[in-house]
């Protein structure tokens, strides 16, 4: 809990959180005006969609600088070394400032999409659940994106590496990944599907996606090939949930085991 | 004593289990009806399977309902002339092993009215069979919405019938939404289809009319195949969007008419094989993962004065080549933000030709996975740099793009490069600290 309200208070001080969500505030904002003249039915799920492929450009990019610099602050300040050297080890005060980041940057964004609710009651007929399952797929991406950051920051030895590591990162889950498995696409039969599976849903924009879009009824798995059947050998639920599971365990051992006391700069 | 007590089974037997609201009560009421009548229903349920074979009009209250015995169709209307108004009807059979299709309600005759009416809980929901020129209006029909393909129902099913008004129906979860087989000339309006198979579906129907229906959630919106001279005009396709699904396919489909229709976030907006001489004229196919999908069977469509914008791919043409016409009498497309054109002369027609290259199309020929990356931001970079390697191939020419502006300008772009700009702000000053 200390780590949490030392977070907060320095985030309030810090202007990185509030660009982020004065950013996302006004893509949604933005999107929400784009989208007021459609159908009350079909018209929220046209926004929730359009306002998902949005932040997805801001997001990761957003989480990764934050999570970073939040870890990085530590040992800029030199309490980092004032806790390891007393009573933290390097395992259990990842595991605590992981907390507090993600819990700092998740809470404001998800009140904010509360509060997103009340001009959304007067354009659209809302289905919760599914306002339920956008914020989950959302906050989803949150977490890895965030503990991705949270790696970084341990790892790095300065902020001209943070930055750099950030973008590369950034760069290769937006770009590098896709691209790659398109390169390969023409190889992908029915025996080696499953393994382009894999590597399909590692990437979290596209196993969040997948998950979004089915969860919320737009995305129909009926009347598949066989080749199509043998992708979706696990449900998009599935995926989601083991992709977080993956990227939140290997960023986090990451952090760990290759962590770097010292920062300059 | 025994003699009492078997003349007591006898009685028994003869006399009772009568069950409440049995069948024959609502086909007695029928059956004694004059020609003409008007029957009012009351506030109950009645137990089908009725027949009616004289025309009379069935009114039904705010809570009739109408079951079945999940035999048979539960009504079956044989004359000429009946209305069937405001009430509910449930329970047909829904065996396939018959040599009959059955639904709620079948309709063999023509001239008919069905309005008001909500149908669930049964194979099809109204089977016009050889029926022409009825009415059905205001008609609700609830699929079950899951299982096998085959073990469900069409919402309405068109068969051999002609000339018949559908207008301001509501279908969903159904098989197809409307299934028109050797259908001629009717007319389909305002209609809100969701969550089927295929909204419309025609197979070997002419001449027929849709208006204004909006199609949301299916697997494709409309399927016409084996279907000339139809008109759609002023429909809306949206979020048809699984796998491979479509906002409107024409195979095998000659000679329609497609205007002014909007073609919203499916996965292909217009998928075109093997069919000649559409005319899709003033539609709006935006956000689509592919607006336009051709395949080289297909030949003489004429595309004019449509806005394609914002679509993953504007249009794609496979399996080689056909000879399409992307502009009419000097008008051709509106492209919206894809091409940067110039129109100096200001006369609404760019200077030069919209000319849209691809290198997606042999992926897409060839491996159905390809659809998946269509939302990646890499297809961009996949695209650009096949570009530079001359692996693109020419998709479509449009010698008269229109440049008029759709009065509509994005705000998303400006903000998201304000967000980005504050973004960079912050992060060199943060550097400099």
């Amino acid at each position: 809990m200390n780590y949490i309200w030392k977070e907060w208070k320095e985030s309030l001080r810090s202007k990185g959180l509030w660009l982020s969500l004065g950013i996302i505030i006004i893509v949604s904002l933005l999107m929400l005006s784009r989208s007021s003249g459609l159908g009350v039915d079909q018209g929220f799920y046209i926004l929730v969609v359009n306002l998902f492929e949005s932040l997805i450009y801001f997001i990761p990019i957003l989480c990764l600088f934050l999570g970073a610099f939040s870890i990085f602050q530590e040992k800029e300040q030199k309490t980092l070394v004032m806790l390891l050297t007393r009573q933290e080890s390097t395992l259990s005060f990842l595991f605590k400032k992981s907390l507090a980041i993600q819990s700092v940057l998740i809470a404001p964004v998800f009140i904010w999409f509360f509060i997103y609710l009340i001009p959304l009651k007067f354009f659209f007929a809302i289905p919760f659940s599914h306002y339920f399952l956008f914020l989950a797929a959302l906050i989803g991406f949150m977490l890895v994106f965030t503990q991705l950051g949270v790696f970084i920051g341990s790892i790095s030895r300065s902020r001209m590496q943070i930055t750099g590591i950030a973008i590369v990162i950034w760069f290769y889950f937006f770009f590098l990944h896709d691209f790659a498995l398109l390169s390969v696409l023409s190889n992908v039969t029915h025996d080696n599907v499953q393994l382009f599976s894999i590597a399909y849903f590692l990437n979290p924009i596209q196993a969040i996606r997948m998950f979004l879009e089915s969860s919320l009824g737009l995305y129909s798995f009926g009347n598949m090939s066989r080749l199509l059947e043998s992708f979706m050998w696990l449900s998009p639920t599935m995926f989601f949930t083991l992709n977080l599971i993956f990227w939140l365990g290997l960023s986090f051992a990451g952090a760990v085991m290759l962590h770097r006391k010292e920062g300059f700069e | 004593m025994k003699k009492i007590l078997s003349l007591l089974v006898l009685f028994a037997l003869i006399l009772g289990p009568c069950r409440p609201g049995a069948t024959e009560n609502l086909q007695s009421i029928i059956d004694e009806a004059e020609e003409g009548a008007t029957i009012e229903l009351e506030n109950k349920t009645y137990e089908g399977n009725i027949v009616i074979d004289k025309p009379l009009k069935l009114i039904g209250a705010d809570k009739t309902v109408i079951r079945g015995d999940a035999t048979g169709n539960v009504i079956s209307v044989r004359a000429e002339g009946v209305t069937l108004s405001n009430f509910e009807v449930e329970n047909g059979s829904m065996n396939r092993n018959s040599s009959e299709e059955y639904a709620a309600i079948k309709v063999y005759t023509n001239g008919n009215t069905l309005e008001h009416l909500l149908i669930q809980n049964s194979f099809h929901g109204i089977y016009l069979s050889q029926a022409h020129e009825n009415t059905i209006d205001h008609v609700q029909v609830i699929g079950s919405g899951d299982g096998e393909i085959a073990g469900q129902g069409n919402g309405l099913h068109i068969y051999y019938s002609n000339k018949n008004t559908l207008s301001n129906n509501e279908i969903e979860g159904t098989r197809d939404g409307m299934f028109f087989d050797y259908a001629d000339g009717n007319v389909v309006l305002n209609n809100q289809i969701s969550k089927t198979r295929y909204g419309l579906h025609f197979m070997y129907s002419n001449e027929n009319e849709f208006k204004n229906n909006i199609f949301t959630f299916n697997t494709g919106g409309a399927a016409i195949m084996h279907s000339n001279g139809l008109k759609l005009e002023e429909n809306e396709f949206i979020f048809n969007y699984g796998h491979r699904s479509f906002g409107i396919l024409l195979l095998s489909a000659n000679d329609n008419s497609i205007e002014n229709n909007t073609f919203r976030m499916n996965q292909r907006g217009i998928y075109i094989d093997q069919s000649t001489r559409n005319l899709i004229r003033g539609n709006h196919i935006f956000q689509n993962q592919i607006g336009v999908e051709l395949w080289a069977s297909s030949n003489d469509q004429v595309f004019t004065e449509n806005l394609i914008d914002e679509n993953t791919l504007p249009a794609v043409t496979l399996g080689g080549t056909g000879n399409h016409f992307w502009s009419k009498d000097g008008k051709g497309n509106n492209w919206g933000n894809d091409f940067a054109l110039l129109d100096l002369d200001q006369n609404g027609i760019g200077d030069t030709p919209a000319t849209y290259q691809s290198s997606l199309y042999e992926l897409i020929e060839d491996q159905e996975l390809t659809y998946l990356f269509l939302k990646s931001p890499a297809i961009t970079v996949y695209e650009k740099m096949n570009e530079l390697l001359n692996n693109s191939k020419i998709m479509f020419e449009d010698e008269h793009p229109l440049t008029s502006n759709t009065g509509k300008q994005s705000l998303l772009w400006p903000a998201l490069l304000l967000a980005g700009g504050l973004l960079f702000f912050y992060k060199i000053k943060s550097l400099r600290k």
